[in-house]
């Protein structure tokens, strides 16, 4: 048995296994990244979704309607990692190749991934970050906890409250469609206001779980 | 073929260039992404979307290239992209510029032959 996940792209709904669509988020969260204050930027993200909606056709068939990590990469490879030319100019495939700026070279940022989460993401956030798996991520904060609570003997203030300013200050992996609709913009204090309620709402759904 | 050191020297070169190849390519007809790939694919300056489609934004919003919505056959609309007003002169500018830097360089070289020759006399 095998997770998959449907994302829409530009209007069209792809079905991806779960490492496909990991793959694919931070791909798109990285060319973000390196956009950084481009005006253009939400619709070189809208081209690039499109390019790769197109891609992901050649791997469907009706006898196969998922596509695999695999057939994402290759798709990824040919589209290639994304300049920031806001100022500079771009680099050519062989220039990549010769300083080695290619897709793992890239700076990589940490979110909170709501997919299969169990709190607020963050362990799903922190796994895809450093390419591991989220169960190792869990275990550790609960044996931070378990340390903190049977060998301080204290509450586990220390890994409850660093999960509560991670969740707060790291940002959420948005879905494709929600990132680039109109009228998204958020103001600071709304932000603010976002951030402390999905911290609550995290851990008023753990209180209720352990209840 | 250049070997990949000399590639290597002239990769800034070539990065330089991949726009006024843009506004080559687009000055005769209009042109989607797929198809500039394609034609850039078997030259030195071959690049990928991911090069391409924040350059040609930024070209846009220099007003030297734009583009039109045109429905495809085989899938969603197609980006067309073309030469604007501005681009055309940017593209006359840089052919101009670009036959004076052969020049330059023809003439340095016949520069060096010409020492050479009366160095040997």
């Amino acid at each position: 048995m095998r997770k998959v996940i449907t994302i829409d792209v530009n209007g069209h709904l792809y079905q991806l296994d779960e490492q496909a669509y990991d793959d694919l988020r931070a791909y798109l969260a990285h060319a973000e990244a390196r956009l950084g204050a481009d005006p253009d930027r939400a619709e070189i993200i809208r081209d690039l979704e499109q390019s790769i909606g197109e891609k992901l056709l050649r791997y469907l068939s009706p006898e196969k309607s998922v596509v695999a990590a695999s057939e994402v990469g290759q798709i990824l490879q040919e589209i290639g990692p994304v300049d920031g030319v806001g100022a500079d100019a771009p680099h050519t495939r062989a220039a990549d190749a010769s300083s080695g700026t290619g897709p793992a070279a890239q700076a990589r940022r940490l979110y909170l991934i709501q997919d299969g989460a169990m709190i607020g993401g963050l362990c799903n956030g922190i796994a895809a970050y450093f390419q591991i798996d989220s169960t190792f991520v869990r275990f550790a904060f609960v044996v931070l906890a378990a340390i903190e609570m049977f060998y301080f003997e204290r509450p586990p203030v220390v890994s409850a409250g660093l999960y509560a300013v991670l969740m707060f200050i790291v940002p959420y992996a948005k879905p494709f469609s929600e990132r680039t609709a109109p009228g998204t913009h958020q103001s600071i204090p709304q932000k603010v206001r976002r951030r402390v309620e999905r911290v609550k709402a995290a851990f008023g759904g753990l209180q209720h779980h352990t209840q | 073929m250049a070997t990949a050191h000399i590639q290597e020297k002239f990769a800034s070169i070539r990065k330089g260039l991949l726009e006024f190849l843009i506004l080559q390519m687009i000055a005769s007809d209009k042109m989607y992404v797929a198809e500039m790939l394609q034609r850039l694919s078997t030259t030195e300056f071959a690049t990928q979307e991911g090069t391409l489609y924040p350059l040609l934004s930024k070209m846009r919003r220099e007003g030297a290239v734009d583009y039109d919505w045109q429905e495809s056959e085989a899938g969603p609309p197609r980006k067309y992209y073309k030469l604007t007003a501005k681009g055309k002169a940017q593209l006359e500018e840089l052919r101009d510029y670009w036959a004076y830097i052969n020049q330059t360089l023809d003439s340095l070289g016949r520069g060096e032959s010409c020492a050479k020759s009366s160095r040997s006399m």
